[in-house]
This record gives C-alpha cells, sequence and structure tokens, in this order.
C-alpha cells in the first residue's frame, strides 16, 4: 500500500508533468486518465487565470493563444508555493526574457516586469503612511540622520526600454500612442506605488529616481543626497512624505551604524 | 468558541448567504442588499488594497464567513505554518463568524497545486487529517469547520466509507462539518453511492454550515458520466432535494449558495439565496407542528 506522501508526490508528477505511471496503479479499479484531466484542467486554469489577472497587458501584446501557451510552460517549471496567488507570477518576466518564441519582442519583459511591480502595488499590505508630525520630534541636527522604511506598495524599476508608456497605450487601447513609442529612448526610471485612487505608474528623471531608491534602500537622508544644483532635495523629500512613500524612519549614525527603528 | 484574540463580529445566522466574489463588491456596496451574510475565500483578502477596503465596508453591516481553499489539511508534509499565519491575520482583520477549510490537500514538495485534491479514505490520511485540524483550531484558537469533498476519483487502499471518515475527524478534533450537499450529490454520482444515505450518516450536532452550488455532467471519452463540481450554473433540482432531506435531520443551519464560473448577476445569486431561505423557514414551520403534534 502506498504512503500518503507517496500517492501526493504521483499525483504531482500526474498534474504537473503529465506522467501518471505511479498514480495510475494506487487509484481504485480501471479508473480512466480524463479523470484525472479534471484536475490537470482545474489546476492549469486557476494558474493561467491567476497570470491573465497579473499580466493583462503582456497577454494583449502577445495574443491570448500565445500567452496561454507560455502560461503552461512557466507553470511547469515555475508553479507556486502557497495558495495565497495574488503574487503568484514574480518569476514571469524572467522566463519570458529567456522564452525563445518571446525574444523578437524586445520589450515584452520589461512590460511584464511593470505589471508585476503594479500588481505587487495593488495587493501590498495595508500599511499605515508615516505620519510627518512623527519627524517634528527630531532635532534639526539629526535630520541627516534620518533613514527611512518604504511603503510596501512601493516599488522602483530600472527598465531598459519605455515599458511605461506601451503598458499605458495598451491599457488605452491607443494605437496613436503606441505607433509613436521609441524604443530607443534610453533607460527609464520607474516608481510604482499605490494611492488612495488606486496604483500611480510614474517616470522619474535620473536624479530623482537615484535619491528615492537611496531612501528606499535604507540610505540615511544625508547618504542619499544627491549632488547636483538642478536637483531640488527637499522638495522630493517633501513630496515622498507627502504620497506616503514611507512607513517609518529610525536614526542611523552618520559612520552607517545603525540605530533601532523609533515607535 | 471564540478566542480571545480573534473576535467574533457577529455571529451567522442559520438563514441563507451567498458566496461573496470581486464582481459583486462595488454592487453590494450600492444596493445594500437584503442577504443574512455572506462568505468569501480567504486566500484572496491575504493582501491589502482594495480588495480590504471593500470587505471592511461590507462587514461592518453582514456577518462574514471565511472559506479558506488553501491550507491543505491532507499534506503529509505537514501544513504551512506561513499559511497558517497569514489566515490567522485575515481572520483577526475581519472578524468572520465561521471559518472553514476542505477535507483536501493541494500541496506536497512545497507546491502548490491549485486544486482541491482527494484524499485516500485510510487510518493514516485520517490521523494526518486529525493532526492539522487540532494544528490549525489550536493557532486560530477557535473551532473551525471542515467540508467533505467533491471527488473524481478513489484510491485503491481507501477502506474508510467518506462520511465515516467526516463523522470521525469531527469526533476526534471537535470542529464542525461543512455539509457540502452539492458535493454529496457529485460524488454519490461518480462513485455510485447513496446520497441520502451519506446524509443520514453524519452527525447532526456537528453541522454547522451548509453549501449548496450548481454542477455540470460530463460525457467521458468511455462513455461514463461524471458530474463536475464547476459552481458555474444555479443549483440542481437533485440538490435542492437532497438539500430538504439535510435540514429536515440537520435543522435550521447556516446555507450559503457558491458560485465562482461564469458568475451571474447578483441578483440570481440572490434568488438563489431566498429559494434557500425558504426551505429553511418551511423546516422550521414543520419541526414546531411536529413538536406541537
Amino acid at each position: 500500500m502506498p504512503t500518503l506522501l507517496e500517492m501526493q508526490s504521483a499525483m504531482k508528477a500526474s498534474l504537473l508533468h503529465r506522467d501518471s505511471r505511479a498514480i495510475s496503479p494506487m487509484l481504485a479499479g480501471d479508473v480512466p486518465t480524463d479523470r484525472l484531466d479534471i484536475y490537470r484542467n482545474t489546476f492549469a486554469h486557476t494558474l493561467t487565470r491567476a497570470l491573465r489577472l497579473c499580466f493583462p497587458v503582456t497577454q494583449r501584446l502577445v495574443g491570448e493563444e500565445f500567452f496561454e501557451g507560455a502560461a503552461q510552460i512557466f507553470i511547469g517549471e515555475r508553479p507556486p508555493h502557497a495558495a495565497w496567488l495574488d503574487l503568484y507570477g514574480s518569476e514571469f518576466p524572467t522566463f519570458l526574457r529567456s522564452f525563445p518564441p518571446a525574444t523578437s519582442i524586445t520589450y515584452l519583459g520589461d512590460v511584464a516586469e511593470l505589471e508585476c511591480a503594479v500588481n505587487g502595488a495593488l495587493h501590498a499590505a495595508d500599511v499605515a503612511p508615516l505620519d510627518v508630525a512623527r519627524l517634528g520630534a527630531i532635532e534639526a541636527e539629526d535630520h541627516a540622520r534620518i533613514c527611512f522604511v518604504p511603503h510596501p506598495s512601493v516599488r522602483l524599476l530600472r527598465l531598459a526600454y519605455p515599458a511605461d508608456v506601451i503598458w499605458r497605450a495598451v491599457l488605452d487601447s491607443d494605437d496613436d500612442a503606441l505607433g509613436k513609442v521609441d524604443l530607443g529612448c534610453g533607460p527609464r526610471n520607474i516608481l510604482v506605488e499605490r494611492r488612495l485612487t488606486g496604483v500611480e505608474v510614474e517616470c522619474l528623471d535620473e536624479q530623482a529616481w537615484t535619491f528615492l531608491s537611496k531612501l528606499c534602500a535604507g540610505a540615511s537622508i544625508e547618504a542619499a543626497l544627491v549632488d547636483s544644483s538642478e536637483f531640488d532635495s527637499s522638495a522630493a523629500l517633501a513630496e515622498h512624505l507627502a504620497f506616503g512613500r514611507f512607513a517609518t524612519f529610525s536614526l542611523g549614525y552618520i559612520d552607517g551604524r545603525r540605530s533601532g527603528i523609533i515607535k | 468558541m471564540p478566542s480571545p484574540n480573534i473576535s467574533v463580529a457577529d455571529p451567522i445566522p442559520a438563514k441563507a448567504g451567498i458566496g461573496l466574489r470581486f464582481q459583486h463588491h462595488q454592487s453590494v456596496l450600492e444596493t445594500r442588499p437584503d442577504v443574512s451574510w455572506m462568505e468569501v475565500h480567504t486566500e484572496n483578502y491575504m493582501g491589502g488594497g482594495a480588495a480590504l477596503r471593500y470587505l471592511d465596508a461590507i462587514r461592518r453591516d453582514t456577518p462574514i464567513s471565511l472559506h479558506g481553499v488553501g491550507l491543505s489539511l491532507g499534506s503529509a508534509e505537514g501544513i504551512d505554518p506561513a499559511h497558517l499565519e497569514r489566515i490567522r491575520k485575515v481572520a483577526e482583520r475581519v472578524e468572520p463568524g465561521l471559518m472553514s477549510e476542505h477535507i483536501a490537500w493541494n500541496v506536497v514538495g512545497g507546491t502548490y497545486l491549485a486544486d482541491l485534491l482527494p484524499l485516500p479514505m485510510t487510518e493514516e490520511a485520517l490521523e494526518v487529517v486529525c493532526r492539522h485540524v487540532d494544528q490549525t483550531q489550536s493557532h486560530l484558537k477557535r473551532r473551525i469547520l471542515v467540508e467533505n469533498p467533491s471527488t473524481y476519483i478513489a484510491f485503491g487502499n481507501s477502506i474508510i466509507p467518506e462520511w465515516e471518515f467526516m463523522t470521525a475527524v469531527a469526533a476526534r478534533t471537535g470542529c464542525g462539518i461543512l455539509c457540502d450537499v452539492n458535493n454529496i450529490c457529485v460524488s454519490a454520482h461518480n462513485h455510485g453511492w447513496d446520497a441520502s444515505a451519506y446524509i443520514a450518516a453524519l452527525p447532526p450536532d456537528a453541522i454547522g454550515e451548509i453549501h449548496l452550488a450548481g454542477h455540470s455532467i460530463k460525457t467521458l471519452a468511455d462513455g461514463t458520466i461524471l458530474r463536475i463540481d464547476d459552481h458555474g450554473s444555479r443549483v440542481s433540482d437533485e440538490v435542492w432535494s437532497l438539500y430538504r432531506q439535510a435540514i429536515a435531520r440537520f435543522g435550521a443551519v447556516p446555507t450559503l449558495i457558491e458560485w465562482d464560473n461564469e458568475v451571474p448577476l447578483l441578483e440570481v445569486l440572490l434568488l438563489e439565496a431566498r429559494c434557500a431561505g425558504r426551505l429553511i423557514d418551511n423546516s422550521r414551520e414543520e419541526s414546531s407542528h411536529a413538536d406541537a403534534a
């Protein structure tokens, strides 16, 4: 008699790899394999639907059939680990970048990566943004040592192609805008965040993106400052605080050691 | 028992409720339909954002039940403590009137197989499930209900009838049973069981909720006819008839209309719930007449 673990491993081989050699002898009577297909179909259908929900623009760029084919292969190679499927597919952009039939669409991986960030922001945990009044309690001389913790919905991306422009044009079904996309416009620095009104995708200039990236990586304000006469760090910081891009902060030491998070 | 850390906002009444799906968030908030309670899939509310905001608003005047699909109570390798903790966090926020899971499994080797997969009805599986129900109830600090499965295959080493398996899980762990009448109908057809006898074999005191849903009928390549539990249509006459038998035996029990595929307009769900509600009212009258006589 097979153990429960042996049966479950055999079932996995049948669902993931269509290999029913191990499971068939464990079934009662002469069970036709199309009964196993019902489970296999639900498995594939549920996960493909999760990917469709996360990557609607990617799907529109490649077409439904292509998407489904790519999803089937991806699901077989990288099935999820848990039933929380909201964030399933974080490896799909990387998969698409090395998926031979998709390599001719050079920007596809970037669009998928953007969609993944949008989806992550959409489902990020509800955390109250940092109450700016708490910063008022910090002595002015210590301001430079403030290190922020980013809000869980904030995502920063650096993409080789103008995926944000393509993404918006496809969502708006704006063929004109899509036709005018300049794939050679250079790398894009993208901020994705969830606001009360929904998820926003914004393209930042190099200095603004670098400043925010450093802050979100935990650098102190002083360490994150951008040395440029054209960039107003104070104004940028005020905007970040106003949009609730940080959840909390701590005071770091100037030599790089950090103190605990201030509650 | 309500736990000290997961409070119960409102208990689920012994009336008809509907499964709340994303498609209906907005219309439920706008129209405030007359429905006694609603149930959601726990896994759909594990993050934050808009879904949770809707649920926060809806649950202000509608009791909510949390129905999980991914804890995998039947996994030989154990249940994922991280997933159990996610469930606890959703419960902490939603303060559900009931919490339920399935007699099924879907995780092996750390892979989630995205369906409610059947268990062999063996003593080993029974021990595994009971251990995990104990673990779940002690982590959540409250009683859960476990739902009987719908299945398409059976295992050669199964020795315990499914209704006895369900009864044993409830008896050994103190959990309740979520009796899915549609699942009983589907499995009875697929395996040649007597659906009425199944219902008659369940312990009435353990039944905490009933599920009703639609299923489809498929003819396989070899000509055999299979019932598919796809939650994509109205409750069938046969299931309504089994439901009457169920509430005649179990008494008035919170009863849910589930619809997950090709989700119809909210009005259709509400009509189905009204049908169930009328049958509950009738059963109450019949039992009070019986008491008077």
